[in-house]
């Protein structure tokens, strides 16, 4: 082995590799999920995920979850915070809140409303700081979110990475899965969430679309084939913020004739035929 | 996402031959436009559907004594309120 893996797997055995428990503390829970010790030895890909919107899955919704915590759970719901009410936007946003203790969850809830109304900027920031470290990161897809046939394959096991090819690494368990290739896994979160005591959480309905619309009138591709594999897009996962894709997605065809009509009259008028073609695999615009 | 269609005339006058918006509508269970996405229980898919070509049709009449216009199709995609992406633009010169 060359000496590059050993320092990995030396620097990689000293720290946790994903987690399970009940954290107090915001510091124990992003510790146990941190994923600064996999750019060790998997630079690119970490590189790549940090310019993506995963990596600021908390920080970048901030104000659709203050509202839910604020106006939804504290007015229309008429309830106390609670892990269970923050797990209905953070069981997508920061799927780690799972293994936060109740009074961290709480805790959490609060800092999002101080990163979104403090007065003053500097707490703001503060609490912004701290809540970037709550994200989807590569334990969160790797591992805890392996769970689409969890029925049939069992749950996803501590300390096990999985991926598409299973590669065996001397710094980790590994173990290949399809799941995480296919389309069903990346719905899990794009589609409209419900929570285990029923109700409905209408955030995103990409994934209806995917499946009923896409699939339905015979798309073959799947989500991550145009996200990740075309043009080598890897972790980067660009979406509707990102002009290039978007344009991939949207074709259009423009035909225009100038007539004069009206005989006599000789008014001049411009026709213009469009054709938008979505070339996306589901509803374009989608929320 | 919106389309937009404007004519210039050799004149240099502007005008706007039609705007189209393609959006989904947050409803909730009383048919009310919603935002906060726990209360939005239904969807009014007014968005473009995959794999399919949505196709519009604008006619407008320019002032008389026009001899030739400019006619810009444009695309642009919002996917928060403070952003806004140039996706297309295409331009064409008519004669009359």
């Amino acid at each position: 082995m060359k000496p590059f893996r050993w320092i990995c797997v030396v620097f990689l055995l000293a720290l946790p590799l994903t987690a399970q428990g009940e954290y107090k503390t915001l510091d124990e829970l992003t510790k146990a999920y941190s994923v600064d010790k996999c750019k060790s030895c998997h630079g690119t890909v970490h590189k790549e995920w940090e310019a993506s919107y995963h990596s600021q899955s908390v920080v970048h919704s901030l104000g659709g979850i203050r509202n839910f915590i604020v106006v939804g759970v504290g007015k229309e719901y008429d309830e106390p915070m609670s892990k269970e009410h923050l797990l209905r936007c953070m069981g997508c946003h920061a799927p780690q809140i799972k293994d936060a203790s109740e009074s961290l969850a709480k805790e959490i809830a609060s800092l999002i409303i101080t990163a979104k109304d403090a007065k003053s900027r500097s707490k703001k920031n503060a609490a912004k700081k701290k809540l970037a470290k709550l994200n989807v990161n590569c334990i969160i897809c790797h591992n805890t979110m392996i769970k689409v046939a969890k029925n049939v394959r069992g749950d996803p096991r501590p300390g096990v990475f999985y991926g598409p090819k299973g590669g065996k690494s001397s710094a980790h368990k590994t173990e290949k899965t399809t799941e995480i290739s296919r389309s069903v896994f990346c719905g899990q979160c794009h589609g409209i969430y419900t929570p285990p005591d029923g109700d409905t959480i209408g955030c995103n309905t990409l994934y209806g679309s995917y499946q009923d619309a896409y699939r339905g009138n015979g798309g073959t591709e799947t989500c991550q084939a145009c996200h990740m594999g075309k043009k080598k897009r890897g972790h980067t996962f660009p979406g509707a913020y990102q002009v290039g894709i978007v344009k991939e997605g949207i074709g259009l065809d423009v035909q225009a004739m100038g007539i004069k009509l009206h005989p006599g009259k000789w008014i001049p008028t411009a026709i213009v035929d469009i054709g938008l073609t979505n070339k996306a695999g589901h509803r374009i615009p989608d929320g | 996402m919106v389309l937009e269609v404007t004519a210039k005339t050799n004149k240099g006058k502007v005008i706007a031959m039609g705007r189209k918006e393609y959006w989904e509508i947050g409803l909730d269970l009383d048919g009310e436009h919603r935002m906060g996405a726990w209360q939005i229980k239904e969807i009014l898919d007014l968005t473009l559907p995959p794999r399919k070509t949505t196709t519009e049709r604008f006619i407008t009449e320019l002032p008389k004594g026009t001899k030739s216009a400019e006619v810009e199709v444009k695309v642009t995609y919002k996917p928060a309120k403070t952003v806004t992406l140039n996706v297309h633009r295409i331009v064409k010169k008519l004669t009359f």
